[in-house]
């Protein structure tokens, strides 16, 4: 597992599409300038346009490597060479998801500094009334992290059961735009406001809201930006929440590929 | 004794779109021993991937069992004694020849010394050696066959599956394979591989079966097939460039006549109908029942 | 060729649309909210530099041609869209108070605006600063006011604002109370089309103070309030005719508050000048 994982990792760092996304790394130079036109928070905008690039480029690289990564490898006939060793097939398919995982991370780690020293420069420039929180800054970045490799999880999932790309890239934009909002619905259809609204309907958004995965219990950053303590329990919780929520998700996809006949 | 490969009443039935079946497999019952090379003949889309493919795990029999080494080839672990070679196969393409065979040899849990020398030993073997450090991306289609090749020989297994080894090789690398099959066959080593070119069977295997339209129609040792094959002899003797054609039945008397002659037989190549007719009656009858 | 020749037009025409047009149409801000996903606080910041930009652009244009009148509803709606995807952006708070209170006196809406972010910004002094401010000097809610001031006060911990309630919040401090205001504002202020906006109207009141204290050293004297500016400057009360940096002409009220025919704001002066008086 850990070879394939290795090797899928090594298999990113290798495509071109990888490197090109890190020329994103370049926009983070523009964030001083931008946030320098905000007229009282200049730092809590670069603050919300650094966190707004890490996240988009997470999201982008993992909705693209996520829903393309198993498909490539049916699709390629490289699951003929791999599946026939002896591994099982679970194996493969968490050294696979790992491997994503270990990307989306070094991603992460190479796109960390060049975010805080964006941040940095601007905080700098026009000092903040209230003092960048770093390790909030930190928290709320690994979080995202951890969300986007819940939403690879789904992707995998999606992959297992698919025999083209088309169900797990977009299943995958899909679960990550109804998981971000599957919150404020959920809210709203408990509020007065929706009391007009049949049972029925309310039973639905019920349900959807406990089967997809809640995204936005992982977005931190009004935390981040406006340096707003956080909850330590809210932390745990949403971070139990990911553990659990992975490991069902690709305990699924195990089972599903498990009876997946490679044709 | 473990047989190799033990196949028994294997059906297999694809479900495609629209409720279509194809019955691949219809009931196959195989044996394969230990120290034997086996060639699994029949026409395109008889069935040989199928076998293969369900002796590797890739897909579920319908129904039967299989084992290979005398494990169920439902468990991984069943597949550490194989060296599998897919038709067609296709590798990991950002992978250079050696990080590839490193990978594979990775997931056999090869200890790294090991691997380092077999890595070496199997490049050049197989005239990789000088292409090691580029990326398969870039591989002509017979250099990854070679690759494949290499791949199934890394880890010393007993048991070689091998799906059309022959395709997309030159004649150089054909050669090479049936040398290959031949020291692995004096190793004790047990291949079984399929094709659909009766030359390659002929060459190198002790058995073979015939299998058209998912129906095992004939299994038998390749000797008997030559020996009740040859229509003739051809006998070459000192001084004469033309041979001469001998009927079986008169070789013996032949053979005397020209000793007695004083001519020295240098010579005597049997002239089969061969495989290929055989191969091809076996086909001609499946084809001539079917309609019934 | 044929792109150089559509760009000039089109350019113009996109200059010359209606201002409304140009702030564009603002989707649902709950709509908004919920498609932004993780990145509310982005497009909330982009809807108020989209507003502020708007002005920026505008302000010149109003300065220098005296066009049409901004649409302060179209940016009003942006920025309470705003700060429902992000209530916590300053900007948006700063920007409703900095502008639509002045220009367009849609106090209460900018109170609304000052009230929601309290809820959120519990730690910043500005919020009830603003809200202080216009208690006091657009609506005269004085008690109301001194609240705001007071809890400005604790927040910053500076004793200037908790005093302010005092000093000022009455009817004849209105216009001592806006220079402080102004004069808080115009220092950390660093949009440059908003500080230009404040350093002219802190100008105008700095004169508006003059003449008022023009007027009550007039009252001292003569016992009575002078009846115009010009009786001002006759009896050498003032040197000499003031100025309005808006461009309108001052006068005295028949209680002797100073008026002026720009009431503050470019462009109207003009307007003024052609009512039949
Ligand atoms: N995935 C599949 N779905 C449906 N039919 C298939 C599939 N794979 C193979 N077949 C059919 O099964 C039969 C046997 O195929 P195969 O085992 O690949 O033949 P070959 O002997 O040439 O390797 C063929 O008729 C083929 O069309
Ligand atoms: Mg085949």
């Amino acid at each position: 597992m850990y070879v394939i994982a290795l090797t899928t990792l090594r298999g990113y760092l290798r495509d071109k599409i990888a490197w090109s996304v890190l020329l994103v790394a370049i926009l983070f130079c523009g964030v001083p300038f931008t946030a320098s036109l905000s007229m009282r928070q200049v730092t809590e905008l670069s603050l919300t346009l650094s966190l707004s690039l890490v996240s988009f480029v997470l999201l982008v690289l993992s909705v693209f490597f996520g829903g393309t990564s198993l498909w490539k490898d049916i699709e390629r006939r490289y699951t003929f060479s791999v599946i026939s060793l002896p591994i099982s097939r679970s194996k493969y398919l968490l050294g696979k998801f790992f491997g994503t995982a270990a990307f989306l991370t070094l991603i992460t780690l190479f796109l960390i500094p060049v975010a805080l020293a964006a941040v940095y420069v601007a905080s700098h420039i026009n000092p903040p009334d209230r003092p960048v929180l770093w390790a909030t800054v930190l928290i709320c970045i690994g979080f995202d992290l951890m969300k986007y490799i819940l939403l690879v999880a789904c992707a995998f999932l999606f992959s297992t059961v698919s025999t083209s790309f088309f169900l797990p890239i977009f299943g995958a934009i899909l679960t990550f735009f109804a998981g971000s909002m599957s919150q404020q619905v959920f809210d709203y259809i408990h509020s007065d406001a929706a009391r007009a609204l049949s049972p029925t309907t309310k039973l639905v958004a019920t349900f959807v809201y406990y089967v997809i995965p809640n995204f936005s219990a992982f977005n931190l950053n009004l935390n981040a930006v406006y340096a707003l303590p956080l909850s330590l329990q809210g932390v745990l919780l949403t971070a139990s929440y990911f553990v659990a929520g992975v490991s069902l998700l690709l305990a699924l996809a195990c089972l599903l590929f498990n009876r997946r006949e490679m044709n | 004794m473990i047989n190799a490969i033990e196949i028994t009443e294997l059906m297999k039935t694809y479900r495609g779109k629209r409720m279509t079946r194809v019955e691949a497999l219809q009931g196959i019952s195989l044996k394969v021993c230990a120290g034997e090379v086996f060639g699994f003949l029949g026409p395109n889309g008889a069935g040989k991937s199928t076998t293969i493919k369900i002796l590797m795990g890739l897909i579920r029999s319908t129904s039967g069992t299989a084992s290979v080494s005398g494990l169920d080839v439902n468990r991984p672990e069943s597949r550490r004694f194989i060296g599998y070679l897919p038709e067609n196969p296709s590798f990991y393409d950002y992978l250079t020849a050696e990080e590839y065979l490193r990978f594979v040899g990775g997931c056999f849990g090869m200890p790294g010394s090991l691997l380092s020398r077999k890595t070496e030993e199997y490049l050049k073997l197989l005239d990789l050696w000088d292409a090691r450090k580029r990326p398969i991306r870039g591989f002509s289609k017979g250099m990854v066959q070679r690759l494949g090749l290499a791949q199934t020989l890394l880890h010393d297994p007993d048991v070689y599956i091998l799906d059309e080894p022959m395709s997309g090789l030159d004649p150089v690398g054909r050669a090479l394979v049936k040398e290959i099959m031949l020291d692995l066959k004096r190793r004790g080593k047990c291949v079984f591989f399929s094709t659909h070119i009766t030359a390659d069977v002929e060459a190198v295997c002790d058995r073979l079966a015939v299998i058209v339209g998912g129906v095992i129609r004939k299994v038998q040792r390749v000797d008997e097939i030559m020996a009740q094959g040859v229509e003739a002899y051809r006998v070459h003797c000192t001084d004469d460039d033309q041979a001469l054609r001998v009927e079986p039945a008169a070789l013996r008397e032949t053979l005397a006549k020209l000793e007695q002659g004083g001519r020295k037989v240098t010579l005597v190549e049997p002239i089969r109908a061969g495989l290929e007719r055989f191969f091809l009656d076996v086909v001609k009858e499946c084809a001539a029942e079917k309609p019934v | 060729m044929a792109f150089v020749l559509v760009m000039a037009p089109l350019s113009r025409h996109l200059h010359d649309r209606p201002l409304f047009e140009r702030l564009g149409h603002v989707p649902q801000p709950e709509v908004l909210k919920a498609v932004s996903a993780d990145q509310a606080q982005a497009v909330g910041a982009a809807m108020v530099m989209k507003v502020m930009i708007y002005f920026g652009g505008l302000s010149d244009e109003t300065m220098n041609r005296q066009k049409t009148p901004p649409d302060y509803p179209a940016m009003y709606r942006v920025i309470s869209g705003a700060v429902k995807l992000d209530p916590y952006n300053m900007d948006a708070y700063y920007f409703a108070q900095a502008v639509l209170v002045w220009d367009v006196r849609k106090v209460d809406l900018a109170n609304d605006l000052l009230d929601y972010g309290m809820k959120y910004r519990t730690w910043d002094w500005y919020l009830p600063f603003f809200a202080g401010f216009n208690n006091a000097y657009f609506l005269k809610d004085y008690v109301k006011a001194a609240e705001y001031y007071r809890s400005a006060g604790e927040l910053s911990g500076s004793n200037l604002y908790k005093s302010l309630a005092g000093r000022y919040l009455q009817e004849s401090g209105r216009t001592g109370l806006a220079i402080v205001y102004l004069s808080t504002l115009v220092k950390s202020e660093k949009n440059e089309a908003i500080r230009k906006s404040y350093e002219v109207r802190l100008k105008a009141y700095r004169v508006v103070q003059i003449i008022e204290q023009a007027r009550d050293l007039f009252q001292v004297n003569h016992g009575r309030l002078p009846s115009t500016i010009d009786e001002l400057i006759q009896e050498r009360f003032l040197s000499a005719v003031p100025v309005d940096p808006y461009g309108g002409r001052f006068s005295l009220s028949p209680k002797g508050e100073v008026r002026t025919s720009s009431n503050f704001v470019f462009g109207r002066a003009k307007n003024d000048e052609r009512k039949p008086e």
